[in-house]
């Protein structure tokens, strides 16, 4: 009876997951093709405009202004954007998922990723796929926002059953009961899932989660998910 | 002069673009579409040297037209132009073909600046990316180490007295490399090592 109730949750679970997965999409579509093609047209026609009250310096500053403040706009969106746009989930095989991710993530915050992709991975299930990239995601970023490592080591691979992936780094570490302990407290800042989002993601597909780290001693972080 | 064909569905880019470029002295907008469908056919009539080409087009997909301008005689040079700064942008703007990648978040002066470079035979991509293009190399087996070296500076725009500088080489030397990249590549230039670096053909 049990099994059957705990099957139907995790049943629940995986399709709020893949339902928040796409209103994340429809956001980022959303902003993709309102305001930054606007915003990206109205800076290029601010740019002749500038160039033309060269005349007329205290008219040319103010564009200029403006035109700073409207790539500043289009700089926040930049982030968010390059950070949450769902990659091909359904046409990209995991590795190229991975390594698309890794390039992405060097290319936003100049901190190297050695990325690691062992063997075959394999079929790998859609919630499963979706899981790891996001997981990832947040691992990657908290490793650049809290680590103060240069470089973070990903690896992937299959093992039996399972995906399995690792990120580590060798940056200042933490006392991972009381990071989790806070979470539950205050909730997590700024759009992140943090430790206890990977936490809950990785139960909800009934797979493993370690995690290794101490003041001083570096990160790594292990999660197994069913590749079906 | 730089002749550019601009394709991207939302006509107000396409009218910022426009203006932008017809204030620069070394470029002319030789054809502009909204339908993507449209492009390999005006490419056709008006030959430009660019086409800056948004991928998320709603009528055809941005890399089909890529491939079947890379399927030209003289394909032109061609810039995506893109809103997503992600992993997928680059994926497959490499793998179509494309020359460079330019982003509707950064000032549209950037899109400028990379018109100008691939039309010079430069590719631009970020840094980041590095790792796909020379995972994609054919890598002739017998190229020597510094060949391998000399090859992706090449690749990445820099002109034979830099390659020298950063390799610490005399001009002389890189000369010599390059002569001989050139031959074991099969290419007749920089641009076709550049090309055949990205694309591994």
């Amino acid at each position: 009876m049990t099994e059957v109730r705990d099957a139907e949750a995790r049943a629940a679970s995986r399709r709020l997951l893949a339902t928040s997965e796409r209103e994340l999409q429809r956001i980022v579509l959303d902003m993709h093709d309102g305001p930054v093609q606007d915003i990206f047209a109205a800076l290029s026609q601010l740019q002749v405009l500038e160039r033309a009250l060269a005349a007329d310096p205290t008219a040319a500053q103010r564009a200029r202004q403006a035109v700073r403040l409207l790539e500043r706009a289009l700089g926040e969106i930049r982030n968010f954007i390059g950070a949450f746009r769902p990659p091909g989930f359904e046409r990209r095989e995991l590795g190229q998922i991975i390594e698309g991710l890794a390039v992405q993530h060097e290319t936003l915050t100049e901190q190297a990723v050695e990325l690691e992709l062992s063997g075959e991975l394999g079929d790998c299930a859609l919630p499963t796929k979706i899981a790891i990239y996001r997981i990832l995601q947040e691992a990657l970023a908290n490793g650049h926002r809290h680590s103060g490592a240069t470089r973070q080591r990903v690896s992937v691979e299959r093992r039996g059953l399972s995906i399995a992936l690792t990120v580590s780094d060798d940056g200042r570490g933490f006392e991972p009961q009381r990071v989790l302990a806070r979470e539950e407290d205050v909730g997590v800042e700024g759009g992140h899932f943090g430790l206890r989002g990977i936490q809950d993601r990785v139960e909800m597909l009934g797979g493993t989660f370690t995690l290794e780290s101490a003041p001083g001693r570096g990160t790594s972080l292990t999660v197994a998910l069913p590749a079906e | 002069m730089i002749r550019v064909l601009l394709a991207d569905d939302h006509a107000i880019v396409i009218e910022g673009l426009r203006a932008l470029l017809d204030g620069e002295p070394d470029i002319k907008v030789a054809a502009w579409t909204t339908d993507g469908t449209e492009v390999v056919k005006l490419v056709e009539q008006h030959k430009p040297d660019v086409v800056v080409l948004d991928l998320e087009l709603t009528s055809i997909k941005g890399t089909e037209v890529i491939a079947a301008l890379r399927d030209r005689t003289t394909p032109p040079k061609v810039l995506v132009l893109t809103a997503y700064n992600d992993g997928e942008s680059l994926r497959s703007a490499l793998d179509a073909g494309a020359e460079g990648l330019a982003l509707k978040t950064e000032s549209p002066q950037q899109t400028l600046t990379a018109i100008r470079q691939v039309h010079a035979g430069q590719l631009v991509f970020p840094q980041a990316a590095r790792r796909w293009i020379e995972g994609r190399a054919s890598a002739p087996g017998d190229l020597t180490p510094r060949e391998r070296e000399v090859w992706a500076l090449v690749a990445g725009g820099l002109t034979n007295p830099q390659i020298a500088e950063r390799l610490g080489l005399s001009d002389n030397t890189v000369k010599f490399h390059v002569q001989h990249l050139f031959s074991k590549l099969g290419v007749k230039n920089r641009t076709e090592a550049a090309l055949k670096y990205a694309h591994g053909r």
